[in-house]
């Protein structure tokens, strides 16, 4: 099997802060790799190392066979960037912006124009192609921020948490030309922090937290790592630490954690366990207002490895 | 090529912005005649003689070939001659009152009427333009004088062995043959030393010196502009995408320079089509000179700028730099008033910064009249600060983190 990313042993420290902590993962060529992990996992510093933003404080890793230390021009011909945030001239259209960018990628000439009109097209907004960018709605500015990072057709289309703070119609827009990049042949390396995301789009998904990858397969692969275990959310009607103590020694409670005012705990079998749990709070004289119950999920399985919430 | 698109794409975001053509076109054509004015009105007496002043030691006035030098020299209308004896020149000379001191030695025309070497002395500060122009305006009347001694002599003598029409062709060959060879000598020696500068020397003109003056200020202006294009890119993101595209650092940062560059040599091109036309400030006097000046201030203007860019982190950082940056190099460079008007200190200290050369390279073309060779120093070293400053962008730029 070819692979269009291979990281090696790829670290980024701050001063004392270890951002990423060798970092193994990659991802063959044609696949999608979700990047998935709470905020401040290391995500966006990984793939800023592989874009060439950060310069690595040891390891490597390779586009397309190609190192990011040694040859990173040609590692970066072989990449299209989305980035976070919306990187665009507010002050030019969204043609100009993309021929622009497209120029910046080696394109010129009727290739240039065709690859513009395609992309316009892709992104859904080829009428509103004259139109200033800074004058779109967050979703559109996140359509034409994707749409500059594929106009030279790269085998690798990085992109980091392209669906943040955006309405449902874009970001349902955005997920189908996910898929859609992902069926003409490119590989996409996606970060998220919403695993609903990485389990729609992801055929494998590496798992981050702390600057570490703590797991990596494909979604059933990860999901197998927490067996048949429920997770069930559960809210109070008064402070989580008056009864978490008793519900962690509950029997059929593997792990428990309380974070903003609700409860998550990992169960064997739901309708065994979830009788014992309102017992013991009848006991301490807490109500439970509101029950949730999940099958399992990448949420669960986060939770099975490091003990918190993705949310957290 | 892909620095090209870039500087295109700057220069397209650049002339939609209406401010910024405010600040690039009105303001430099309204400052240059308000400065114009201020000159006028301090120091644009029509009486006052803007000639050079030089003091002249003279002997032996009466002496035959003094008394030519000096008659010669009178006439001119670049030098005033103030003869002197030798302790009120060198006094008059340390305290500004002339820009040099010529001596010409006891003996002289008659040593030299003989046939040997007598040689004139100039003193006066080689690193001053006054000092400079000085021995520029002496060496062809001096030449000239000597060329004619030795004709007068070589066609005497010939004269006075043979009256063949041969002999006297070759005396004419001869004599032509000497001139050729005077102006080769250096009959001048300059010795150096330094004069406080004191006199108003404006061409007559007082747009001769706030023209370049407002057109090398606001040429520094371009300092925001050009640190400006670079915190936008950062602010934007924008930076951050370009940097993921296979462009090498010193490409993205030549493409901004170029769109600077070229906004910076517009914008002095203007104000040397206005300041021709309409304030009579002959910069068509010398086009080649004034040209090389404008491109190498662009270059230097635009890479410094960018450098300014590179470091800060935003927008305030920016003009803070810019303006320390800005008054520094308008007030030590000359462009507000000539440093010829200032303390020995400031001027030496002026003598350092960019903005001095561009000023010297232009005045040397517009006040002082002289030719294209007067400018290579200032465009050399515009050119080498220009390098520098780049270099040092480029390098600072390959270590940004966004």
């Amino acid at each position: 099997m070819s692979f269009a990313v291979e990281v090696n042993h790829l670290k980024k420290s701050f001063g004392d802060f270890q951002a990423v902590q060798d970092a193994n993962f990659f991802a063959a060529s044609g696949e999608v790799l979700s990047l998935l992990g709470p905020n401040g996992a290391g995500k966006s510093t990984t793939i800023s190392m592989l874009s060439g933003l950060l310069a690595p404080t040891s390891g490597d890793a390779c586009i397309m066979g190609h190192s990011i230390i040694k040859e990173p021009e040609h590692a970066k011909a072989s990449l299209g960037v989305v980035p976070q945030d919306i990187a665009l001239y507010p002050d030019l259209s969204a043609r100009e912006n993309l021929v622009f960018w497209g120029k910046m990628y080696g394109l010129r000439g009727t290739v240039l124009k065709s690859r513009v009109d395609e992309v316009l097209e892709v992104i859904g907004l080829s009428d509103r192609q004259k139109d200033h960018v800074g004058k779109f709605s967050g979703g559109m500015k996140r359509r034409v921020n994707i749409g500059a990072a594929l106009l030279h057709k790269p085998d690798v289309v990085i992109m980091d948490e392209p669906t943040v703070g955006i309405d449902p119609q874009s970001r349902r827009h955005i997920l189908n030309n996910v898929k859609e990049l992902n069926q003409l042949g490119m590989t996409v390396l996606y970060t998220t922090h919403y695993m609903e995301e990485a389990a729609e789009l992801s055929h494998h998904i590496a798992i981050m937290d702390k600057g570490r990858i703590i797991a990596y397969g494909t979604h059933d692969e990860l999901i197998k790592m927490v067996g048949e275990q429920t997770r069930i959310d559960l809210t109070l009607n008064t402070e989580a630490e008056k009864i978490l103590s008793a519900w962690q020694k509950t029997e059929g409670v593997s792990k428990i954690d309380s974070a903003d005012g609700k409860i998550t705990a990992l169960v064997d079998d739901s309708n065994r366990v979830l009788p014992r749990l309102f017992d013991a709070a009848s006991k301490a004289n807490v109500r439970i207002t509101s029950v949730d119950i999940q099958e399992p999920n990448l949420e669960t399985v986060f939770l099975h490895l490091t003990g918190r919430a993705l949310r957290d | 090529m892909r620095i090209f698109d870039l500087a295109l794409k700057d220069l397209s975001q650049m002339f939609r912005d209406k401010r910024s053509l405010l600040f690039l076109v009105v303001m430099p054509i309204v400052f240059t005649f308000f400065m114009g004015f201020a000159y006028k009105n301090v120091g644009g007496d029509p009486n006052v003689d803007n000639r050079l002043p030089l003091a002249v030691i003279n002997p032996e006035p009466d002496a035959v070939l003094n008394k030519a030098l000096v008659t010669r020299l009178e006439s001119s209308d670049s030098i005033r001659i103030e003869s002197m004896n030798e302790m009120d020149a060198m006094d008059t000379f340390h305290k500004g009152g002339v820009a040099g001191v010529l001596i010409i030695p006891s003996g002289f025309s008659d040593q030299v009427s003989a046939g040997n070497e007598a040689q004139l002395t100039l003193i006066a500060d080689p690193t001053s333009a006054s000092g400079q122009s000085l021995y520029q305006l002496l060496r062809v009347p001096i030449s000239q004088l000597m060329s004619a001694v030795e004709i007068s002599r070589e066609t005497t003598d010939i004269l006075g062995k043979a009256d063949s029409s041969a002999e006297q062709s070759a005396a004419f060959d001869l004599a032509w043959d000497k001139w050729t060879q005077a102006s080769k000598i250096s009959l001048v020696k300059m010795e150096q030393a330094v004069a406080e500068e004191s006199s108003d020397w404006t061409g007559g003109n007082p747009y001769n010196q706030s023209s370049p003056g407002i057109l090398v200020q606001f040429a520094i202006f371009g300092l925001v502009t050009s640190a400006q294009i670079l915190v936008q890119e950062k602010k934007t993101r924008t930076l951050q995408r370009l940097i993921t595209t296979a462009m090498k650092p010193w490409e993205i940062v030549a493409g901004h320079m170029l769109a600077m560059f070229t906004v910076t040599f517009l914008q002095t091109a203007m104000l040397v089509v206005f300041g021709q036309w309409v304030l009579s400030v002959d910069y068509l006097r010398e086009p080649i000179g004034v040209l090389l000046v404008a491109v190498t201030l662009g270059l230097w203007v635009s890479s410094m700028g960018l450098l300014i860019g590179v470091i800060a982190m935003d927008e305030q950082q920016v003009i803070l730099y810019s303006m320390i940056a800005m008054f520094l190099f308008s007030a030590m460079g000359g462009t507000w008033f000539p440093l010829e008007t200032t303390g020995g200190a400031f001027a030496a200290i002026g003598k350092v910064m960019p903005s001095t050369w561009a000023m010297t390279g232009l005045q040397n073309i517009l006040i002082r009249g002289l030719g294209i060779e007067s400018v290579w120093m200032a465009v050399g070293l515009l050119a080498a600060y220009a390098l520098f400053f780049f270099v040092l962008a480029v390098w600072r730029f390959k270590k940004i983190e966004v």
